[in-house]
């Protein structure tokens, strides 16, 4: 298998901001198959921007993304269904529809894309929701959810429709140290379990350490990736001593 | 019995059963979420022919298969489809076999028999009731409030926040008047319109412009203006303070010590009471200007027609006017600021407290109108 077709996303001389303020120049990174990616940087370093043009919120000023060899940014119609299909986002607070309870929530892209029966879709949401230990919440509304279950009802919501693909915009954000520990403890099952690709934004250096199989560093004053690899091994031998004090600051 | 699928479909099955009860059901392709819902649908007709007392499902020749698919074989596997058969299914992979798991017909009885939550008639009645005495409560305090703050702004008006007074003043006052003028010159028009043909009958057309007068100057300047304030701005001032309460910015005021309604509020009324009147009577000279041209096409002469606006004109039409205007700036100032600090959480409380301060605001400018007009009445006979 040669090293294009191992990577599910490709992304090549992107180009990111705001009017006049550059946020990232140029940079060039892939995300192979099955892989734990994380993005990792500074507070204002452009990661979750980086990643909503991964997601293809926004249109880039240079430069693509491409998600299994198509550029989400410029597709239209069947064709951008068609790679949204490939994958699921939780965002930061779950995004969760506050009107509907968590099943309904969970069973809203099956009522929109499919023509399964009712029972079909009862079954397939809560047997995400099981898959994320929240099946004795399925009747409650996002309200009455804590943080972390409305994360982990976000995850259920993202990998409804089984996406080949999963984004994590701070997954631990506002966590205590055990929840997280059990979302990570998640990912992981997700990823082996399921061969699911993640790519997450985080500054939980605990998470990354047991979860990403990579990482990149973007840095804010050169716009661009400054490491790449393994975090255990960036912490270690990563030639900017900044990088390394960055990733063994908080671990240790 | 054999029976084919469709041939069209990815996913294909055969179906085979004995006269003894067993059957066997081996499935080939794709068994996805396109797949699935016919599948599933013929397979059901197929059962309800057959009586199956112990049924083998035979999945190892499946390409692929996802939640869909495993929920197709779940519901087989449990019964679903042969009631009360004795079920066996063989050849899934190690990895389906654990998505299987997350099935669980438990987790679905529990939900087909969970009941939303319905309240009686006597606690709906008690919810309402209470809600509108605590809201009559709030309504209560809050004018305290904001009159000991703005007559604190009036003795100490160096601790007055003036800069934002007159941010408010610019937004709410100044960028209002292309959208004021413009309806009250319609609205000038169409009274000359509709009140020129009546007073023709009577050999009246003349008074049309006292009318026009008496009209913009005590009635329609005044709530034409405050109705524009209170769909304008005063939703604004909801929305703004909604949003502010629930990023919990109200929440930050109160542990600094500053009181949300002092901070926020006081300025808020203190640019209405200002601004309305000077709004009210660019709305009546608006409304006027817009009867004119009106008057002048009926062939009146610009001279005669602004002698008896003057003539029917007193100061004291134009005093009413003014006062009203004050009250309404009040109102609609203080009103919407209250519905935006009542906001309650979750996504529609913006759009919700937003509603309600237009829907308070146009409601007590009426009322209050009302009440200006009887006191009014009654003094000058």
């Amino acid at each position: 298998m040669s090293a294009a077709a191992k990577s599910l996303i490709e992304v090549r001389d992107l180009t990111i901001g705001y009017g006049d303020h550059l946020v990232l120049d140029g940079i060039n990174f892939d995300v192979r198959r099955g892989e734990v990616f994380a993005i990792l940087g500074a507070s204002g370093s452009g990661k979750s921007t980086l990643l909503k043009h991964l997601i293809g919120l926004y249109q880039p000023m240079r430069g693509d993304v491409l998600i299994s060899g198509a550029s989400l940014a410029h597709a239209e119609g069947d064709d951008r269904m068609r790679i949204l299909r490939k994958f699921g986002v939780l965002y930061q607070g779950g995004a969760l529809f506050g009107s509907l309870t968590t099943v309904e929530n969970v069973r809203l892209p099956l009522d929109e894309f499919t023509d399964l029966s009712t029972v079909a879709k009862d079954l397939i949401a809560l047997s995400k929701l099981r898959l994320v230990g929240l099946e004795s919440a399925a009747t409650k509304l996002p309200a009455d959810l804590s943080g972390g279950m409305q994360k982990r009802a976000g995850i259920a919501r993202a990998i409804v429709m089984d996406p080949c693909l999963l984004f994590l915009d701070e997954p631990s954000a506002g966590l205590d140290p055990i929840t997280s520990a059990g979302l990570d403890a998640l990912i992981r099952e997700l990823a082996r379990g399921l061969g699911i690709t993640f790519v997450m934004v985080t500054h939980e250096l605990a998470s990354i350490y047991s979860v990403a199989d990579r990482v990149i560093m973007l840095d804010p004053k050169t716009r661009g990736i400054v490491a790449e690899g393994a975090p255990a091994w960036l912490r270690d031998h990563a030639p900017q001593p900044w990088v390394r004090h960055f990733l063994s600051r908080e671990a240790a | 019995m054999p029976a084919k699928p469709p041939a069209d479909l990815p996913v294909r099955w055969e179906l085979s059963a004995s006269p003894d009860g067993t059957a066997k059901l081996a499935f080939t392709g794709e068994l996805d979420a396109d797949s699935t819902p016919e599948a599933w649908h013929n397979l059901e007709t197929e059962f309800k022919e057959i009586k199956v007392l112990s049924l083998e499902i035979e999945v190892r020749q499946l390409a692929s298969c996802d939640s869909a698919g495993l929920a197709l074989l779940y519901h087989l596997s449990v019964g679903g489809m042969t009631q009360g058969a004795t079920i066996n299914l063989t050849g899934l992979s190690p990895e389906l076999q654990h998505l299987l798991h997350s099935f669980s017909s438990e987790d679905f009885q529990a939900l087909q028999e969970h009941e939303p939550a319905c309240s009686s008639l006597v606690e709906d009645v008690g919810t309402a009731t209470w809600s509108w005495l605590s809201d009559l409560r709030q309504q209560v305090t809050f004018i305290g409030e904001v009159t000991l703050g703005v007559l604190a702004a009036l003795f100490r008006p160096r601790r007055m926040r003036w800069k934002e007074v007159f941010r408010v003043f610019e937004v709410a006052g100044v960028n209002a008047l292309p959208i004021v003028s413009l309806l009250t010159f319609l609205v000038g028009m169409v009274i000359a319109f509709e009140s020129a043909q009546p007073l023709a009958q009577l050999g009246a057309q003349v008074f049309v412009a006292n009318l026009l007068g008496l009209v913009m100057s005590r009635e329609l300047g005044p709530v034409m203006a405050a109705i524009m304030l209170a769909g304008r701005s005063g939703s604004a001032f909801a929305a703004e303070l909604g949003t502010m309460k629930v990023n919990e910015e109200l929440n930050a005021l109160e542990t600094m010590g500053l009181s949300p309604v002092q901070f926020l509020v006081v300025q808020r009324v203190v640019a209405g009471l200002l601004l309305t009147p000077v709004l009210t009577i660019y709305a009546m000279y608006a409304g006027l200007l817009g009867g004119i041209p009106v008057l002048l096409g009926l062939g009146f002469p610009l001279r005669m027609v602004l002698h008896q606006v003057q003539s029917g004109l007193h100061f004291g039409d134009l005093a009413e006017g003014i006062c009203k205007s004050i009250v309404f700036g009040g109102i609609v100032a203080s009103v919407s600021c209250l519905r935006g600090i009542q906001t309650g959480e979750g996504p529609r409380a913006v759009g919700e407290s937003t509603t309600r301060s237009v829907v308070s605001s146009i409601l007590l400018i009426i009322l209050s109108d009302a009440i200006i007009a009887a006191l009014t009445y009654t003094l000058r006979k």
